[in-house]
């Protein structure tokens, strides 16, 4: 009974060990070209977040890097540059809690107004949650909202059938708009000081 | 196992006709009706079945001897797994192709077609037949799901869109939309399967019932 149990377990462990070194390399071999992509379709969304108010996005780590511990959901953040190089706002890439992951750029002018949404992946229900999180006519609803909360239901209206990813993208944006004020207040503070 | 392996080009065959696995084994029908709405993603889909279908056949006849009959069911959806995330992180690198087949790709793992081929043919067939198998139960299951396609993207859209390039455009506006959604799945199998039903009718000698061992 032992051995048994022993030899199944054994052969069990070697068929995993297997798959998971075929897995491992696979993975290896893609991995950068993943990475790459990943940055890519987020460059794009920030363009097309910042586009209303004519800047030009441009990645910016450090900034990244120092809001990141208190902001853990923040992927991305791009400065909103005018044609003379000055920041005019700000495009946040964010994740959110829909019915599953939403990533979504989410663009933020110098006053704390949505430019625009566009949203990189989710991994909403396929036909239902994920066409709401690509409608434009709901996430037009958003442009001009800030920097108080979005309120769903009452600033913008929540698609029937959807709710769960119409407050994961309200939560995205109000994530982006409270990370608008971090970066504001911390701003105010350093010119004080 | 009936026939006994003289030419496996039959059992290539036989998953494209005999057994179709949509058609007739009625499996793997939950992937086919959704990704059925444009020819391009069914083309990646088909291939992306066939590459599982064809290597986990392969392995599992290779390792045949080797899994105790126990445990069997977890170590063909280990190999099967394995080779359904290998397609799915390189289609990964792809973003337009992965995003139009999102979840239907690591659903794969949980497709019975996969599951039942390797349980009901590879794990008690020789390599080349077990290739042969899968290869054909792929094909069968690729040329349904291009067939629907065509069907409701053309009659659905109005046009039939390649890698960007229309090859057909009907050039009408006002299409039945509903084929490109779910109802339109389940109206395009049925007639389907009405017209295949039809034609084995037809070729059949009149007076005689189905008793025909074909």
């Amino acid at each position: 009974m032992l051995r048994t149990i022993i030899n199944l377990g054994l052969r069990l462990t070697l068929v995993c060990l297997v798959a998971a070194v075929a897995l491992g390399f696979t993975y290896s071999l893609v991995e950068k070209r993943i990475d790459e992509q990943e940055r890519k379709q987020r460059e794009e969304a920030g363009q097309e977040v910042l586009s209303s108010i004519g800047a030009a996005p441009e990645e910016d780590p450090e900034l990244l890097d120092s809001l990141q511990e208190e902001f853990p959901d923040l992927t991305g953040v791009f400065d909103g540059l005018d044609g003379t190089g000055n920041t005019v706002g700000y495009a946040f890439v964010v994740r959110s809690k829909g019915y599953n992951f939403i990533t979504m750029a989410v663009g933020v002018d110098s006053g704390g107004a949505v430019t625009g949404i566009e949203v990189v992946t989710n991994e909403e229900t396929p036909g239902l949650g994920s066409v709401v999180a690509e409608d434009p006519a709901f996430l037009e609803q958003f442009n001009g909202e800030g920097p108080e909360p979005v309120m769903l239901g009452v600033d913008v209206d929540a698609v029937s059938g959807a709710t769960f990813t119409s407050k994961g993208i309200a939560d995205g944006v109000n994530a982006a708009l409270e990370i608008w004020e971090h970066i504001g207040k911390r701003r105010q503070v350093r010119d004080e000081g | 196992m009936r026939d006994r392996g003289k030419g496996a080009g039959r059992e290539l065959t036989k998953g494209i006709v005999r057994t179709n696995p949509l058609l007739v084994l009625m499996v793997g029908l939950c992937s086919a009706l959704a990704i059925s709405t444009r020819v391009e993603s069914c083309i990646f889909m088909g291939a992306a079945v066939i590459f599982v279908t064809v290597c986990s056949n392969v392995i599992i006849s290779l390792i045949r001897g080797f899994i105790p009959d126990q445990i069997r069911i977890p170590i063909f959806i280990v190999v099967i797994a394995s080779f359904v995330t290998i397609v799915d992180l390189t289609l990964k690198t792809q973003p337009a192709i992965y995003e139009r087949l999102g979840v239907w790709i690591p659903l794969i793992v949980v497709n019975c077609l996969i599951l039942a081929r390797a349980e009901g043919f590879a794990s008690g067939s020789g390599v080349y037949r077990s290739f042969m198998d899968g290869l054909g139960i792929g094909l069968g299951y690729t040329v349904v799901i291009l067939i629907m396609s065509v069907f409701r993207e053309l009659f659905g859209t109005g046009k039939i869109v390649l890698f960007n390039t229309t090859l057909i455009d009907l050039k009408v506006d006002a299409m039945p939309k509903i084929l490109i959604m779910f109802p339109g799945a389940f109206i395009t199998f049925a007639l389907l399967l009405a017209c295949l039903q039809w034609y084995q009718d037809r070729r059949k000698p009149k007076g005689k019932g189905a008793a025909g061992n074909e």
